[in-house]
């Protein structure tokens, strides 16, 4: 199971802040992951994180891994 | 160097946190602080609150990275950096940074840069809420331009 996670505009696109998910025999990756949760929608100027470190580039996913998907930040 | 660093879900009283750290290290020479509250209006719209989403983990490790990198940046000897999540009214605080060292250049720079990191790099999500405007707010340019004063050549 991965625990997938939503932040900011993209969760309220989402209708949703998380959910759970096994992965399917032979794996899946973050882009495939990425398709299957935005195909349509995806802007381009999605963000994601592996485990609480942004990152860009595509990667196997594995059991126990926490996926967010969100938007830039903008704090202050 | 000594850093106090906070994510904080409610709200809080800056002047109560600027007491504490004056007292503290007001006797090193040079303090600097900003407060950033909640404006009532953005772009004509009256704002009710807003709300900060968060991350939990990975937004108080982007903010403690921004400390870090202010105290190793500049010739300060403490720091402090408190920032909210959650739901802000207007007119209430969302941000306290305040930096203490000997001299009041370099605490007015290390105040200024985290202030401009903040703004583009905390792990926060920040959404604008009144009685006509409901919505996310993105960095912009101008805070891209204020980010850019800081990188080095």
């Amino acid at each position: 199971m991965i625990d997938i996670l939503f932040f900011g505009r993209v969760a309220d696109r989402q209708g949703r802040r998380r959910m759970a998910l096994a992965l399917p025999e032979g794996g899946l990756s973050l882009f495939a992951l990425r398709l299957r949760l935005f195909d349509g929608e995806d802007d381009g100027r999605l963000r994601m994180s592996v485990n609480q470190v942004v990152v860009s580039d595509d990667r196997p996913l594995r059991d126990g891994d926490e996926v967010a998907f969100f938007s830039v930040f903008s704090g202050g | 160097m000594d850093m106090d660093v906070r994510l904080l879900p409610a709200s809080f009283d800056p002047a109560a946190v600027h007491g504490v750290f004056l007292t503290r290290f007001g006797r090193l020479g040079a303090v600097a602080a900003f407060t950033g509250v909640v404006r009532e209006t953005a772009e004509g719209a009256a704002v009710d609150c807003l709300y900060l989403d968060w991350y939990p983990g990975m937004t108080e490790a982007s903010i403690q990275a921004i400390a870090d990198a202010a105290a190793g940046r500049f010739d300060i000897r403490a720091l402090s950096l408190h920032h909210r999540c959650g739901e802000v009214r207007a007119g209430e605080p969302v941000v306290f940074v305040a930096a203490a060292g000997a001299h009041r250049r370099a605490a007015f720079e290390a105040v200024d840069y985290m202030m401009d990191r903040l703004k583009s790099e905390a792990a926060l999500w920040k959404r604008e809420v009144g009685p006509g405007v409901d919505r996310w707010v993105e960095p912009t340019a101008g805070d891209a331009a204020d980010l850019r004063r800081w990188s080095r050549i």
